[in-house]
């Protein structure tokens, strides 16, 4: 952890949320790229992990991430029927409707997974879903309220966010799995 | 829908409820539909059972009866020791949890149901053989070798000793102790086999037939095809269902799925409501890594499991990385037929099938995919589906 506060220079004892973040390299990828280049301002929190497709991504990864201590994950790919590899986005898709249902099963707010779709030139989205999913993650506080010991490398004492006890209700999650797993897709 | 007995006189006493079953095996083992009959054998008392191909006629007369205090599952020993089938014509007796591991299997390719004939059986549960001798020596107050026969009827746990005499307990009493049917089989909600070819069974056998013949139902053209043989055999006698009994079968059918249905909300309630993770992880970290719920878990069938890549769960920890527990429950979850496998062979006593069965019925919400159904609906995530955009 002390790692990372030196790589997005916090303070210590001051929580932030580390975001794991999936980018495809044909299209999210470069448009994080084109965000860097025209100079848009955005949160440092995230750790940006590149993958030729989000097709490629494993949810075990996902889970892993979490434990490792990342408090949202975030997968960011191609539009729909732009896959450099025809159609890894779909497949994607489809595994993370499944991860999010399987997420809520085992206990970890199906919200802290962040699926959606950035294009090459839309540098502008890049950051204002940098923007919205951060803040979004401080009010979910850290993983370690969800996974209790078993989140490494995580701050379970200092400052933490007003609202950092799961209350999917006030998110506006259903209980069921699967009105909160559409939401966020489309 | 009929009802049916066996024309042989030996086979018909063996036998359970008018020995079908046993005359059917044996109708299509002698006309060459099928090279073997996969069954349970009795071992040396009631508490032992085990998967038995037999070839010969003497073989499933032997084999005949049920036994109720010996778990077993017969899919994946299909799948060992029997090449899944892949050259062998098999019939086999099923519980409904077997046939559905069946399918399941069949689905990963792992046995070919094509060579395989399922004679499901209706099943209100099953009784681990330990617990099962403990509750008759407490609570029945008889020798647990004494005990010829059991039999869960009309909410009554009864128990016949080898001299004759009944005694029943209500099976809800009993539960409630913590003995009676499996936890897995409490929450069960396929009693009658529907996915097999035939399902059999004594529910809605009324009248004078009562306990002395055996509900069929052909499900399949598999299905018809075992009983043509059979009658074509002279093996069996049949005739139609009446009404009444088919309604009956179907209204107890009712009373189990309501049953396991509130079994399910009282046994996932532990787990359920803040900081489920934790208590999920409670339980795991008894586990010290023996695998042994993979080697018995139907489901698990990939030749490299994930869980043994050193990436993914380093290599020799006690308790073992959550990431093992995590792959176990998201690659075995949306297909979990909750047979009970893994709890059994747990040898720390983790609720694994209660956790599985409560991952699967959760996420089950999502995929729309009931599992061990039908060979038609495909694994979730196998199949890229139409576009919804």
């Amino acid at each position: 952890m002390s790692q990372a506060r030196e790589d997005t220079g916090m303070d210590e004892g001051q929580w932030e949320p580390r975001i794991l973040t999936f980018c495809c390299n044909w299209c999210s990828y470069a448009g994080a790229d084109g965000a860097g280049v025209a100079r848009m301002q955005y949160p440092p929190n995230a750790r940006v992990i590149r993958v030729m497709c989000t097709g490629r991504i494993n949810p075990l990864f996902i889970v892993k991430g979490f434990l490792a201590g990342a408090d949202m994950v975030m997968v960011l790919g191609c539009h729909f029927g732009d896959c450099h590899y025809l159609k890894g986005n779909y497949t994607c898709d489809m595994r993370m409707t499944y991860l999010k249902a399987y997420l809520h099963a085992i206990g970890i707010n199906p919200d802290r997974l962040y699926w959606d779709q950035i294009s090459a030139s839309e540098g502008i989205k890049f950051t204002e879903t940098m923007h919205k999913v951060v803040s979004k993650a401080k009010t979910l506080g850290p993983i370690a309220n969800e996974l209790g010991a078993h989140a490494k490398g995580v701050h379970t004492e200092g400052s933490q966010p007003e609202t950092c006890e799961f209350d999917a209700h006030a998110d506006g999650v259903q209980d069921g799995p699967t009105d909160a797993v559409t939401a966020d897709i489309f | 829908m009929y009802y049916g007995r066996a024309t042989d006189q030996t086979i018909q006493e063996r036998g359970e409820c008018g020995g079908v079953i046993t005359a059917v095996l044996v109708a299509a083992l002698e006309h060459k539909l099928v090279d073997g009959a996969l069954v349970i054998k009795r071992g040396e008392s009631i508490y032992n059972g085990a998967p038995f191909f037999a070839t010969t006629r003497e073989q499933i007369t032997e084999a005949a009866g049920s036994l109720h205090c010996a778990p077993t599952l017969s899919a994946k020993w299909i799948k060992n020791n029997l090449d899944g089938a892949r050259d062998v014509r098999i019939a086999v007796t099923c519980k409904p949890c077997d046939a559905r591991a069946i399918i399941e299997l069949s689905k990963r390719n792992q046995i070919n149901i094509d060579n395989v004939y399922m004679i499901g059986v209706n099943c209100g549960g099953t009784m681990r053989p330990e617990p099962a001798r403990e509750m008759f020596r407490q609570f029945y107050e008889i020798d647990p070798d004494d005990v010829a026969k059991e039999e869960i009827a009309k909410g009554k746990l009864i128990v016949v000793t080898k001299d004759g005499k009944h005694k029943e307990l209500s099976i809800d009493a009993l539960e409630a102790e913590g003995y009676g049917r499996r936890t897995n089989c409490q929450r069960c909600e396929y009693n009658i086999p529907c996915m097999a070819d035939l399902a059999c069974g004594n529910w809605g056998v009324i009248g004078e037939d009562a306990g002395r013949a055996t509900f069929i139902e052909v499900r399949t053209q598999k299905g018809q095809k075992l009983l043509d043989t059979a009658i074509e055999a002279r093996a069996i006698a049949l005739r139609d269902a009446p009404r009444e009994g088919i309604a009956l079968r179907e209204k107890l059918d009712a009373i189990m799925v309501k049953m396991a249905r509130k079994a399910m909300a009282t046994q996932f309630a532990q787990f359920d409501g803040e900081h489920k993770f934790e208590r999920l992880f409670a339980q795991f970290d008894k586990c010290d890594g023996c695998r042994k719920c993979i080697d018995v878990c139907p489901i698990c069938s990939c030749v490299e499991c994930f869980t043994n890549k050193e990436f993914v769960v380093p290599k020799d920890t006690a308790p073992p990385d959550p990431m093992f527990h995590l792959t176990r429950l998201m690659h075995v979850s949306p297909s979990c037929v909750n047979c009970g496998q893994c709890e059994d062979a747990c040898p720390l006593n983790i609720p694994l099938a209660a956790i599985t069965h409560m991952v699967q019925s959760s996420v089950q919400q999502t995929l729309g995919y009931v599992p061990g159904q039908s060979i038609a609906d495909a694994i979730p995530l196998s199949t890229l589906a139409e576009v919804k955009a």
